[in-house]
């Protein structure tokens, strides 16, 4: 019997997850580990039960903060790349200015966007955006000006008009990029909303996940930070899985198999 | 009877890249209405520079190119159509085989109607109508070369120029492809200019072949084939075909001597 490499890739890794989580387990029993240091898988399964509805809503808040961030970044980050590859000129300008908001660490600058920024929600929202717009930009530009020489000259041998070699050619060839720059900003995106939640120390309606864990550590309430850790790493999966999928969605025709 | 008048006459052209490397010295050239002309030698002696020129993707340091006679801006008018092919297929990986053979009559502005009305035949050409819905990434090499040639052929060109399209194709489809090329340039009429790194498909194909010269770029020798040949298997297997390839190493290796202490493999 064969079994089919896309069976393989599905079941190792849920596989490998589930030895982990055993050994867990085992250990955490059979060595009496107390909760309050490290809890067993069963513990942050009742606590993600006890606490669901207080957790969920930490997720929702913190999923508004990423998804906000994502699509301002998408959006940005876009007209920023499109903005870069007009010219040379502009992108010798502009260039070092988008690296020196990349390399900034955003703990560092965050307590500063919340003061700047009244509101909680929009100063978390463009936290986050500096984490996530990078890719966007760099990876846009880069497929921008990855077009084939040969069908640009193409293109130009035929006298296309701007327009047609912006509809036809540069954005078709930069969506390859675009689409891997999606992926791991979705991604930092997450990682974003997380960060500024912590330097915000957002409470209230719009508390968020880190806030959870933050909550749980100075109440020694070791399983529910764990228990939202691992919403945090859920929902990590789920954007990473979502973006992979429309990845495969549009560039079906790059890699179509006969 | 009158010479034809020359769809291509390059007259002192030379070039001179910014870097300061001379790609070409002037040479001059005239290629007449219907003729299948080859350019071979040695790398860096230009040849796809040359091409380049004539497509009007580089322009000459010095010299000029006429295109029936005037400027580059005769293509377009009277009909008048040029197509290239690249060494690479350079199809659009995100659209199907029609689309790509369509692109050139919608970049022209050709009302949508006539452009599809003239894909299937440009596909027939190329034995390719069965594969009209697929993609680039489902086709072999040989295929998507074919597209390429359908995409060059579908504007009815009068002047095809051809950048070593079959240079990385195995020698089966690669002599298969050249006797399609001959055939559809022989039934048309096509002025063609092909550039080659193989003697034996510009022994195959040509009416003439230009030998070119590196360092800098010339022309080294000129050798006429007499077109009335019919280039099918049969000519490849012949005599003639044969004495054409020894006169044409002869003088490939003219410009290509073996350096001084040079060894052998």
């Amino acid at each position: 019997m064969t079994v089919s490499p896309r069976a393989i890739a599905v079941a190792a890794p849920i596989a490998v997850g589930v030895l982990v989580l055993l050994a867990w387990q085992a250990a955490c029993r059979l060595w009496h580990i107390p909760p309050y240091l490290m809890p067993a898988p069963t513990d942050i399964g009742a606590s993600l039960a006890a606490n669901g509805p207080a957790l969920l809503h930490a997720l929702r808040s913190t999923l508004a903060v990423t998804m906000a961030a994502l699509a301002i970044s998408v959006a940005g980050g876009v007209l920023s790349a499109f903005l870069l590859v007009q010219s040379r000129l502009i992108e010798t300008s502009l260039m070092p200015y988008v690296i020196i908001m990349q390399v900034t660490p955003i703990v560092a600058i965050a307590p500063l966007i919340i003061i700047l920024v009244k509101a909680t929600m929009p100063a978390l929202v463009v936290c986050a955006t500096l984490i996530a717009i990078f890719p966007i930009i760099s990876n846009t530009l880069q497929g921008l000006r990855s077009v084939d020489p040969g069908l640009e000259s193409f293109f130009r041998m035929h006298k296309a008009s701007r327009l047609q070699m912006l509809l036809r050619l540069r954005i078709p060839s930069a969506l390859p990029m675009f689409m891997a720059g999606l992926r791991i900003s979705s991604g930092l995106a997450l990682v974003g909303a997380v960060v500024a939640e912590f330097v915000a120390g957002t409470g209230g309606s719009s508390a968020g996940l880190a806030y959870e864990i933050l909550q749980s550590g100075f109440q020694m309430d070791i399983p529910r930070m764990f228990a939202a850790l691992a919403l945090i790493t859920v929902a990590g999966l789920v954007l990473y899985g979502a973006t992979a999928a429309l990845q495969r969605l549009v560039l079906r025709r790059w890699q179509a198999q006969g | 009877m009158l010479a034809p008048a020359p769809t291509i006459h390059l007259q002192s052209v030379e070039k001179v890249f910014p870097n300061g490397v001379r790609g070409l010295a002037p040479l001059d050239l005239a290629v007449g209405q219907g003729e299948l002309v080859s350019l071979i030698g040695p790398s860096g002696c230009g040849k796809s520079t040359l091409l380049k020129l004539i497509a009007n993707l580089h322009q000459p340091s010095g010299g000029a190119v006429r295109w029936w006679g005037e400027d580059f801006s005769a293509i377009g008018r009277e009909g008048r159509r040029l197509s290239f092919v690249f060494q690479d297929p350079t199809l659009m990986p995100w659209s199907n085989v029609a689309t790509n053979v369509r692109l050139p009559l919608d970049l022209d502005g050709v009302p949508r109607a006539q452009a599809e009305a003239r894909i299937m035949p440009a596909l027939r050409q190329v034995g390719l109508e069965h594969a009209a819905k697929r993609y680039p990434a489902q086709l072999s090499g040989g295929m998507r070369m074919r597209v390429s040639i359908a995409r060059a052929l579908v504007t009815r060109p009068d002047l095809l120029l051809m950048d070593e399209p079959f240079g990385a194709l195995d020698e089966f489809t690669r002599n298969r492809l050249d006797e399609d090329m001959a055939r559809l340039c022989a039934r048309d009429g096509l002025t063609t200019i092909f550039v080659t790194h193989s003697l034996y498909e510009a022994a195959f194909l040509s009416s003439r072949v230009i030998v070119m010269a590196a360092d800098p770029g010339r022309i080294h020798a000129e050798y006429v084939i007499d077109p009335g040949m019919p280039r099918d298997e049969a000519f490849r297997m012949s005599d003639a075909f044969a004495r054409i390839c020894r006169d044409l190493t002869a003088l490939l290796s003219e410009v290509s001597p073996r350096r001084a202490g040079e060894e052998g493999l």
